[in-house]
């Protein structure tokens, strides 16, 4: 097999290709004065870096979780300054969805007697009516058991679970009939006041 | 290098994303729905109370507190539903009645028409006297009739003893000796004619007739 016979320009261009290249020797030192003399890149500041445009490449994983988070952000702050009319709550007192125990310089006792109980819990409005969550304590032998609470200055409905079963204060007014058959106390605590 | 930097950053990103989307899943998960025990067509019934008392301009706070004592003492959820309407009309009539006046005083005059009096008897509470506040009064008032003083007895006692400038402390007093009498085993209605005689001020005794059938030593309940 014989070699092909090459384009006379193919046949220039590997000449020159392989033409050895004769520079001249100050041409480096010359280069490099030359690069020498340009300023230094000047080094940039936070604001010019937080500013300055880059480019990231995001997977489709990586991108799902960004838009989750900033999802997930918006519909935290969304829902503690809107309440469920989308009416902002920013600057205005909380409304309390869960009543909560309150918070308050009014300390409040409340007593029952139940020698024969085992277990007294405080069950009312200021605490969400939780049947377990306000035990009393029983404070002698004599079976008088009592807890002492903050509650807020107002008219507050509560009721005593005695071994499980519901209890008025017989200290205590009573609140109309609650519709569920057991009867409610009542008390009124002034702002202030220590009972 | 700077490659290096950014997918640190980005890293760094990712992971507060993640952080931010657990904590706010967490979060939903430990924010107790009040109402969540109720059958779902119960609770978009009280959800739907709630928002008309506040359209209204009415206090919500008793509706999701009925709602909640419901569903602490087991009652059934129509129960629970028409225990918070009612809630709601009492707070509206007394609202009618009253027109503006504080929440709590609100919540109070409308127990007191839920125990059985005539909204036409809060009528007399309508005036107001700067710092002087029903609440006290609406409450023994709503006790008297709980415990079954007759209703006229019981608002014209109360009515009085307000118009004559009683405190709180006159309120709570007169309820103290009247509960105790029908502990002992008074007569409600004659109970309170008794006391109302000792309470301090110009009150005048309650001249209402005994309902019939009902002897001055035999209790009510």
């Amino acid at each position: 097999m014989t070699e092909p016979e090459l384009h006379p320009y193919v046949e220039w261009i590997a000449r020159e290709a392989q033409r050895p290249v004769i520079t001249d020797s100050a041409a480096r030192d010359r280069i490099m004065a030359a690069v020498r003399a340009e300023p230094a890149p000047r080094r940039l500041g936070i604001w010019s870096r937080v500013v300055r445009p880059r480019s990231f490449t995001l997977s489709p994983l990586a991108g799902t979780l960004v838009a989750a988070g900033l999802v997930g952000m918006g519909v935290f702050v969304g829902t503690r300054t809107n309440d469920r009319d989308g009416q902002s709550t920013v600057g205005q007192p909380p409304v309390a969805v869960a009543p909560r125990l309150p918070v308050s310089d009014t300390v409040v006792r409340f007593v029952y007697v139940a020698p024969q109980a085992g277990k007294v819990y405080l069950v009312g409005d200021f605490n969400g009516w939780d049947t377990n969550k306000t035990p009393l304590v029983r404070s002698s032998t004599d079976g008088v058991w009592t807890v002492t609470l903050p509650l807020t200055a107002g008219r507050h409905l509560y009721g005593f679970v005695v071994d499980g079963s519901w209890s008025t204060d017989p200290r205590a007014p009573l609140a109309p009939d609650d519709g569920f058959g057991h009867a409610n106390s009542v008390k009124f605590v002034r702002r202030g006041t220590s009972l | 290098m700077t490659l290096a930097l950014l997918r640190r950053g980005l890293r760094i990103s990712l992971g507060v994303a993640g952080l931010l989307v657990a904590s706010t899943l967490s979060a939903a998960a430990q924010d107790p729905d009040p109402l969540g025990k109720l059958e779902q067509n119960n609770r978009v019934t009280i959800e739907l109370l709630l928002d008309s008392a506040k359209v209204a301009g009415l206090p919500s706070q008793p509706l999701l507190s009925k709602a909640l004592e419901g569903i602490a003492k087991k009652a059934p959820g129509r129960n629970i539903v028409d225990a918070v309407r009612k809630t709601l009309g009492y707070l509206r009539t007394a609202r009618t009645v009253l027109g503006t006046v504080d929440d709590q005083e609100l919540v109070a005059a409308a127990a007191v028409i839920e125990a059985g009096a005539k909204p036409n008897h809060l009528e007399q509470f309508r005036p107001r006297k700067k710092g002087r506040t029903d609440i006290e009064a609406f409450i023994v008032w709503a006790d008297f009739l709980q415990r079954g003083v007759p209703s006229e007895e019981a608002s014209t006692a109360i009515a009085r003893l307000w118009q004559d400038g009683a405190d709180d402390e006159t309120f709570r007093s007169l309820w103290s000796n009247v509960q105790a009498d029908i502990s002992q085993g008074l007569n409600p209605g004659t109970a309170l004619q008794n006391r109302i005689r000792e309470a301090p001020g110009r009150a005048s005794p309650v001249t209402v007739k005994p309902p019939e059938g009902q002897q001055e030593n035999q209790s009510s309940r």
